[in-house]
């Protein structure tokens, strides 16, 4: 295929539609199943003795899903976490972490008390493994001892950041991807389960199929994944500046269809894996997700994610958002995706699954800017009334945000002018002396140390005032497409689809629950307050609660022993100088 | 075995003392936009003669009195009516309209409130005191948005006594053995037509009036 300098070529290759079934290397392609063959889904059965390798689990999907996981599927086998130490903490100390502390945990730690920890080391193998790294870090060896009785491989991690440096995009969602991959090559089955993003769909407007185009670009722009890839590495060298190797990447994105680095490289990743022989991919492409209706636990959200900064702003005294108030707003609850990934994976280990599927809300239960505006105000203010914060209390109580669209973002909110004002208004008092411009005795008079003291208070609240503003409109500038430029419909039918082959028994449990959602509740009662409890403070720069420490049974060393992870080490076997003279098994 | 009867309420005044006009301006003064409440609250500011003059008695004061909600979104429409009525109505039910209530339900009467109030302000009182029945207006909406106009029928300040024998007729009531409860002189089509009519801290017309007629009547 003849390609251009950018690694464009003339033509792709169409994946779509039907799932390949049974196992790798070829053997699987081309057999076509159908919806009506495929039977019913057990999910519990699906799971049952499975054992499957898992990343991302320490992110705010994947902890959801793996605790939904164990509290509702007792019979799996079990689960190798990957894990990356972090700020000093190895990655058992750092799974530890959220044994013990994380909210997302609650259901697990209510259900089994400190027994979970036994529950854990019995279920759970923490691996302390680099993503970024070929084979996760792994030698080829232990690698292929690892994968040797993996059923499936589950791939959350990734990062999502609109514009990050490029180079970390391309780790985390792409080599990050390509590696967990090469891990599910070595397994029998080959089965590999990636989290994407619907917002891979890019430049268009219009309905988002759930399938895959390899090497198309959003807007038709064909290309070799492989040489695209090479070109924006090679392209990345030599530019020290992030700005630069920022807007080289946007370069990059945008002229395939990408608006953003996380679109762009979560997009490519698709393309790449669909691309292989090796692995059985099954893509799961989840749209805004946001906090938990129910699991583990009515608005548990956690970091910032992509509605909080927009509600931070609606919460504040801007009161026109610029957003196209028909625009789909596409948010779907964190335990509804994490449901949702519980069928996908039980139709992948069951070889029944379909190449994509989209979990969105834009198709059968489509939610608007304009209602999200409308009911944050109702929502922040009655949050606001309960403030201890006068202004929060007096002014912004009673202020109401509203979407506007009918002149030029710049012009609504001026907020180049405003910057420019504030930044006028620093300079002038920076500058300003008030006793050399009064006379003494009036500067007695007025006492000006005062006014004086006073006017330096204000001129440090405009330089304040001029760097939130400078915040905000960077954040609409990069939520701009999202919220002004396009307006998709992510198609959710291969969702409704497996929910018809659950029992009604599993439904309720894993059912595929958007089409209920009443956004009016969900968005008044649960997401707003949920972001203000978990995720404004954050933004605010404060922190958010953990929770009460599960109790460790005796000592966690104990534990880990008996289950074989490490080995026994007993006060008489460590030498005078604490280094470990002997090991009993 | 005799018909079963029915205990009829007029929400405003017998079990309210907060009028239709002032639900509606509540809504109105909280409109998203600070302009738009001004706005609203002058069309609602227009219905407010005809309160004040007693004509609201008739459809079109009510229907007057919910333009000013014309273009509000359900949404904030429905939300502002449960903040409306968590402030406003649910600790403030009159103590001798639930108390009447009470009375009824311990009568096995059927228990029906008639308000000129709108669903989405009323439903959640209707709901507290356990009522069978809620006879109030409803808005319109199309796409989700009020129109500012009230579904047919339009419940207005004055309810006929042709409505209550429909009412009776439809649910196998007997009107004669049946109570009814109104506040103001509006409400004397009601009570005229129901076997067995009350007047509650009844206005200066409906006193007149339950003493020509030798109407009991409570006082709070």
């Amino acid at each position: 295929m003849g390609t251009n300098g950018n690694g464009v070529k003339k033509n792709g290759m169409q994946k779509s539609g039907i799932r390949r079934n049974g196992a790798k290397n070829g053997a699987h392609a081309g057999i076509v199943v159908s919806a009506d063959e495929r039977g019913a889904l057990e999910i519990r059965d699906a799971y049952r003795g499975k054992h499957l390798l898992v990343t991302g689990v320490t992110g705010f999907l994947g902890k959801v899903w793996m605790t939904m996981l164990l509290d509702h599927v007792e019979d799996v086998g079990r689960l190798t976490v990957v894990v990356r130490g972090k700020k000093g903490e190895d990655a058992r100390a750092r799974f530890d972490w959220i044994v013990e502390s994380s909210p997302a945990l609650r259901p697990l730690r209510a259900k089994y008390g400190s027994e979970l920890w036994t529950i854990m080391a019995e279920k759970v193998d923490v691996l302390d493994a680099r993503l970024v790294e070929p084979l996760c870090g792994l030698d080829p060896d232990a690698a292929a001892e690892l994968m040797k009785d993996v059923d499936a491989v589950v791939h959350f991690a990734g990062l999502t950041d609109f514009e990050p440096d490029p180079r970390h995009a391309i780790d985390a969602n792409i080599h990050g991807a390509r590696h967990a991959a090469d891990l599910a090559a070595l397994s029998p089955s080959g089965r590999y389960v990636h989290v994407s993003t619907t917002f891979v769909a890019g430049l268009r407007n219009d309905e988002i199929p759930e399938s895959i185009e390899v090497g198309v670009g959003p807007t038709g722009v064909v290309f070799d994944p492989e040489e695209e890839l090479a070109a924006l590495e090679a392209g990345l060298v030599g530019l020290d500046k992030k700005s630069d190797r920022v807007d080289f990447a946007m370069a990059r994105g945008q002229a395939l269809g990408w608006p953003n680095i996380y679109t762009y490289t979560k997009g490519l990743s698709e393309h790449l894996l669909e691309g292989r022989e090796d692995v059985v991919t099954t893509t799961f492409r989840p749209a805004i997700v946001e906090c938990a209706q129910n699991y583990p636990f009515v608005g548990w959200n956690e970091g910032i994610n992509t509605s909080g900064p927009i509600i931070w702003l609606l919460g504040t005294s801007f009161q026109r958002f610029p957003a196209k108030a028909s625009n789909h707003f596409d948010i779907v609850p964190v335990d509804t995706v994490s449901r949702a990934m519980m069928v996908v994976v039980a139709a992948a280990l069951t070889d029944s699954a379909r190449p994509v599927y989209q979990c969105a809300s834009s198709h059968m239960n489509p939610f608007t800017y304009e209602r999200a505006v409308d009911m944050s105000g109702i929502a922040l203010r009655r949050i606001h009334r309960k403030s201890e914060d006068s202004w929060e209390r007096n002014v912004l109580a009673r202020l109401d945000s509203h979407c506007v669209e009918d002149v030029d973002r710049e012009q609504v909110l001026g907020f180049r002018r405003m910057r420019l004002v504030a930044r006028a208004t620093r300079s002038f008092l920076r500058e300003f002396d008030l006793s050399k411009n009064l006379s003494p005795k009036l500067y007695d008079r007025i006492d000006g140390e005062r006014v004086d003291a006073d006017l330096r208070s204000f001129s440090m609240k405009c330089r304040t005032a001029d760097r939130k503003l400078g915040q905000v409109d960077e954040m609409l500038r990069q939520y701009r497409p999202f919220i002004w430029d396009l307006n998709y419909t992510f198609l959710t039918d291969h969702l409704a689809e497996e929910d018809e082959r659950l029992s009604d028994e599993e439904r309720v449990l894993f059912g595929f629950d958007v089409p209920a959602i009443c956004w009016r509740h969900y968005w008044v009662n649960i997401q707003v307050p949920g972001l203000d409890l978990w995720s404004l403070p954050l933004l605010r720069g404060e922190k958010v609660p953990d929770d009460e420490p599960l109790p460790r049974p005796t000592s966690e060393p104990d534990l880990r022993q008996r289950t074989g992870e490490v080995p026994i080490v007993r006060p008489e076997d460590v030498g005078a100088d604490g280094e470990r003279v002997a090991v009993a098994g | 075995m005799s018909n079963p009867t029915a205990a009829f309420f007029r929400v405003e005044g017998t079990l309210i003392e907060r009028s239709t006009l002032a639900a509606a301006a509540w809504l109105a003064s909280n409109a998203q936009g600070l302009g738009e409440r001004v706005a609203r609250l002058g069309n609602v500011a227009l219905a407010a003669p005809f309160s004040m003059l007693g004509l609201q008695s008739g459809a079109s004061g009510t229907r007057l009195t919910w333009m000013g909600v014309r273009g509000m979104s359900e949404d904030r429409l429905t939300l502002l009516g449960e903040e409306y009525f968590e402030k406003y109505l649910k600790d403030d039910v009159l103590d001798v309209g639930k108390e009447l209530v009470k009375q009824a339900r311990k009568q096995n009467r059927r228990i029906v409130l008639i308000s000129d109030n709108i669903e989405l302000i009323v439903g959640p009182l209707a709901e507290l005191l356990g009522a069978d029945d809620l006879i109030c207006n409803q808005l319109e909406m199309r796409k989700s948005k009020a129109t500012g106009r009230l579904e047919d029928p339009v419940i207005g300040g004055n309810i006929a006594g042709q409505w209550a024998r429909s009412f009776a007729s439809e649910h196998g009531i007997d009107l004669g053995a049946s109570w009814a409860y109104g506040a103001c002189g509006a409400d004397s089509l009601l009570l005229s037509a129901i076997g067995q009519p009350c007047a509650v801290n009844p206005d200066r017309t409906l006193r007149r009036l339950a003493k020509d007629h030798d109407w009991p009547v409570v006082e709070k």
